[in-house]
């Protein structure tokens, strides 16, 4: 069953969720940092973990077009609740254990990690809030070149979302892992039956909004991962290759399963660990089976099953006081389509006709990139740039969107495990595909800058 | 036939005269001032790398000739010399120094008897019978005792 194309050429902004936060671009190989631990130095168990207060601003100028013109534009308010432009909030604290499970045996590893902060895991809709396990994992060293990594972890894929999120450079995700790969899942794809295809009033506030069946996958799955790295001189390379649910968080909901897999090589500088200076390249591929209904205006039945498949490739450089990355990912099937017409789910058209619902394109196309500098003349300070674009259904003319964004950053060292993180976004969006003056167009003429700041210690 | 023996006596010469390097090599550390016996035998992570770090301080501060270094394992600090310690690159550089290692026989059969299987060490680890033992042994041969 198809998307209702004149519902997707109204459905114009919102791509901007902002559930996820951080920055990219480190040179670090994750695999190794996140799944093991160092062989004969690790501690029967380590606590740590981090806190991230922060604040955001945006002008919340109200939508400029549409059924919901002089309405509140979802891209311009405050995740997790969608409730205000501006405010404080604890993004995420998260606290974890890791180590051996005997010192004596380097073979056995574990990680675990528990997220209590506000955000998509913990709010994915909105409401009372859920504390939530993100990392519960096991790996086994035992076998040369092919250790295997058991329970719920992050999939090794795009940069951006596999590095850990408390030593990224920026405080919100680019376009093109927002929408693209930090997955969300809902139970209906929002198609509707009233107007342009939009959820009828009648229908009810819970059914049309249709939001999120489950936290956000926060680039997270179960399943079980067979990887390595191997030194060639300089030169370090990484394999992983990952059987998982597809279902994020959660536990399987259908009889499909994700698969990954992931080559990258890094040509190593001087330093270790998550600060090692290294200039890496590499690329990945995943693809699965999503189940999702396709009624209309939210009911259920009519659940079919749509592939959805990510790959993309990208490079990080991490050399003395300079930091470089770029990274493109392609995207096919269960395309995030952000709200109708950059309204608030849940929300009333001005006409009380119809209800904003979330989107999903079962069937679409979509690709995004990103490039980032960085530059720290001292050890207290790093500057950092930005340029992200995110291409949205480009296989659907009237329905395409594009969302660039500028993001200036500074970053302040307090000491190696405390700093403070202020960036400024400069955020377009256009449908490309349809004149400057109509409604579409006007409707992303709303969204935002945005001012986002926040605290991050280490502990 | 000359050639042959000019060549022998060349190779002879070559050989007494590394001989002579090397006595030379282990006379100076014969002679070093400073002698130092470094413990371990804690489980914490963070002493691994301090120990490392006390024995690198030690030969930049004094030279490699100068100053004796065998830094000795027991208990949980044996972990230091498993065979695939992640230090295990920096033991190496160490006893390119000339920095020795020994490892506690008791300790590699206590953690035998938990494993299944003694532990494999480093290669550069030498076993002695107990680790405390060697340390008052290398006091009375007039080693300081470090515990980092």
């Amino acid at each position: 069953m198809k998307i209702s194309i004149k519902k997707i050429a109204l459905a114009a902004a919102s791509a901007t969720m902002f559930w996820g936060l951080v920055g990219p671009v480190q040179a670090a190989n994750w695999l190794e940092l996140q799944g093991t631990e160092p062989a004969g130095a690790a501690p029967r168990a380590k606590v740590w973990g981090f806190i991230q207060p922060e604040y955001q601003y945006t002008e919340n100028t109200p939508l400029k077009a549409g059924p919901w013109q002089g309405q509140d534009a979802v891209f311009n308010q405050m995740r997790p609740n969608l409730e205000s432009n501006s405010g404080f909030n604890v993004l995420r604290a998260r606290v974890g254990v890791r180590g051996t499970a005997m010192p004596l045996d380097s073979d056995v590893n574990y990680f675990f990690l528990a997220e209590f902060g506000n955000n998509g895991i913990t709010y994915p809709a909105g409401g009372l809030g859920n504390a939530r396990v993100t990392d519960a994992s096991i790996t086994l060293n035992q076998i040369p070149g092919a250790r295997v990594r058991v329970g719920m972890f992050k999939y090794p894929g795009s940069e951006e979302g596999l590095q850990a999120i408390h030593v990224m450079d920026y405080i919100n995700f680019t376009q093109m892992s927002n929408v693209l790969l930090l997955e969300r899942f809902f139970g209906n794809t929002g198609t509707g039956t009233a107007g342009p295809g939009f959820c009828p009033t009648a229908a009810g506030e819970e059914a049309c909004s249709n939001n999120p069946i489950g936290p956000v996958g926060a680039f997270r799955d179960i399943g079980i991962q067979v990887f390595d790295w191997f030194n060639v001189g300089k030169w370090q390379n990484t394999y992983a290759a990952m059987l998982g649910n597809g279902n994020g968080l959660m536990p399987n909901n259908n009889d499909a399963y994700n698969y990954y897999l992931y080559w990258s090589s890094s040509l190593i500088f001087a330093g270790k660990g998550v600060r090692v200076q290294s200039w890496k390249s590499f690329i990945w591929y995943q693809s699965g089976s999503r189940s999702i209904s396709t009624a209309p205006n939210g009911a259920g039945g009519d659940v079919e099953d749509y592939q959805r498949t990510r790959y993309g490739l990208g490079t990080t450089l991490r050399k003395g006081k300079h930091r470089f990355a770029a990274e493109y990912t392609k995207a096919e099937g269960m395309i995030f389509n952000g709200t109708d017409a950059g309204a608030i789910p849940g929300a009333v058209s001005n006409n009380g006709n119809f209800i904003a619902s979330w989107n999903v394109a079962p069937e679409g196309e979509a690709d995004g990139w990103y490039v980032h500098y960085g530059y720290a003349p001292t050890q207290a300070w790093e500057f950092d740039i930005r340029y992200d674009q995110l291409n949205r259904l480009t296989d659907n003319t009237a329905g395409e969107r594009q969302f660039e964004t500028w993001t200036l950053g500074a970053q302040y060292f307090f000491n190696r495990k405390t700093r403070l993180v202020v960036n400024y976004e400069w955020r377009y969006g256009q449908a490309p595909n349809e004149d400057s003056s109509s409604t579409p167009n006007t409707i992303l003429e709303t969204i935002d800058n945005r001012i986002s700041t926040e605290i991050l210690m280490i502990f | 036939m000359k050639l042959a023996s000019r060549m022998l006596a060349v190779l002879l010469a070559l050989g007494l005269s590394m001989t002579s390097l090397q006595v030379n090599a282990a006379e100076k550390k014969e002679f070093a001032d400073t002698k130092i016996v470094l413990q371990i035998s804690d489980s914490d992570p963070f002493k691994q790398t301090l120990v490392l770090n006390v024995a690198n301080n030690l030969i930049k501060h004094y030279g490699p000739d100068q100053v004796e270094i065998e830094i000795v394992a027991f208990g949980p600090g044996l972990r230091l010399l498993f065979a695939e310690n992640v230090n295990k690159d920096r033991i190496q550089s160490l006893v390119g120094n000339g920095v020795r290692f020994a490892a506690c026989n008791n300790t590699i059969r206590n953690m035998g008897k938990k494993l299944g299987h003694p532990p494999e060490l480093n290669p550069n680890a030498v076993h002695v019978s107990a680790g405390v033992v060697q340390i008052i042994d290398l006091e009375k041969k007039g080693y300081m005792l470090i515990k980092p």
